[in-house]
């Protein structure tokens, strides 16, 4: 796995046959741990969405959603409020479906990057860069769609975070220790799933760090320092930091 | 799609509307990442985008905008699809 570069109007790099396989597979978890069913399926049978098993009809919902049991789940569809059950339980009916789809697509999009073929089909490239990396070995994402691609990458850690028991900066640190020193032994069944899934979480906190650094380099000079509020004279006021 | 109509009545600004956005810490999001969010959805100057990250993350959360409820709610379902978690409430709470 290499550090994503930019070319052109498009953002690639180079990812291993054996970590693409693997990515797509966390990536495929992901989408089923959401209700998608299995992404390979997917691609391989019917592409119009109705195996998904959601109708429209679904969007319209009248009745409350409970909040998502498994704790992975619930941190990609989090509260809206902390205290008030009534903000969060409105804000779920309204706004959980279509949430979920969306998390739902993108991790589509970047299954089927993962197991493209041939470089071209992520999009995004012109083609005359073609053929400088072996076909199938490059991941290519249009500008655009980059943003969506780093959202992606964090719900996938989110949910890995949540499995190896990432609470805090802690455990974070320890983790890394561990999977940088770590040997399970071949039995270790347990601390083998660890050492992988730990793995896998680092090497795409790395990667989208190499994302984040292509993303923020694109991004326009913010504001004037003199009209901070960009978005209509809205935004935290100084007053703000006082509230609980 | 009035929400709550007794919230979101056309006051917009005023105290007796105002709700906020807040952003809370958790261990695996990266700090650029909070930071880009901030400066792509919202508009921020790097500056004020970092210094919001950094509440985030040395406080545990940050109130990252103001408003209305309905447009808090906006904010907040943006936040969730980035990734991040966000509720929001009261400003006067």
């Amino acid at each position: 796995m290499r550090a994503f570069r930019r070319e052109g109007g498009a953002l690639v790099a180079e990812v291993d046959p054996g970590e693409r396989e693997v990515l797509a597979t966390v990536v495929a978890d992901v989408a089923e741990l959401l209700g998608a069913g299995r992404l390979e399926e997917r691609a391989a049978g019917s592409h119009d969405g109705a195996a998904d098993g959601r109708s429209p009809a679904l969007r319209l919902r009248l009745d409350p959603l409970p909040a998502p049991d498994d704790p992975a789940v619930h941190r990609l569809l989090p509260d809206a409020s902390r205290d008030d059950a009534e903000v969060s339980a409105e804000f779920r009916r309204l706004t959980e479906d279509d949430l979920r789809q969306q998390k739902i697509d993108r991790l589509a999009e970047l299954h089927a990057m993962l197991t493209a073929e041939d470089d071209g089909a992520a999009g995004g490239g012109t083609g005359r860069r073609r053929g400088r990396h072996a076909a199938g070995a490059t991941v290519r994402v249009a500008a655009d769609r980059a943003p969506a691609l780093a959202a992606t990458l964090t719900d996938v850690r989110l949910v890995l975070g949540d499995r190896l028991g990432v609470t805090d900066e802690e455990a974070s640190e320890r983790l890394e220790r561990e999977v940088l020193r770590a040997r399970p032994a071949a039995d270790d069944h347990q601390g083998q799933a660890r050492q992988y899934l730990g793995s896998v979480f680092l090497a795409l906190g790395w990667w989208q760090e190499t994302l984040m650094a292509c993303l923020l380099a694109d991004l326009p000079d913010g504001p004037a320092d003199g009209d901070p509020d960009a978005r209509g004279g809205r935004g935290p006021g100084g007053g703000l930091g006082s509230a609980p | 799609m009035e929400i709550a109509p007794e919230e979101t009545t056309r006051t917009d600004g005023s105290l007796a509307d105002a709700w906020v956005t807040v952003v809370w810490n958790d261990p695996v999001n990266l700090m650029s990442y909070v930071t880009y969010v901030f400066r792509s959805y919202f508009g921020y100057p790097q500056a004020k985008a970092e210094k919001l990250m950094r509440e985030v993350h040395e406080q545990g959360r940050s109130a990252v905008s103001t408003g209305n409820r309905e447009q808090m709610e906006v904010d907040v379902q943006a936040m969730h699809s980035f990734g991040l978690w966000a509720t929001l409430q009261r400003g006067d709470a």
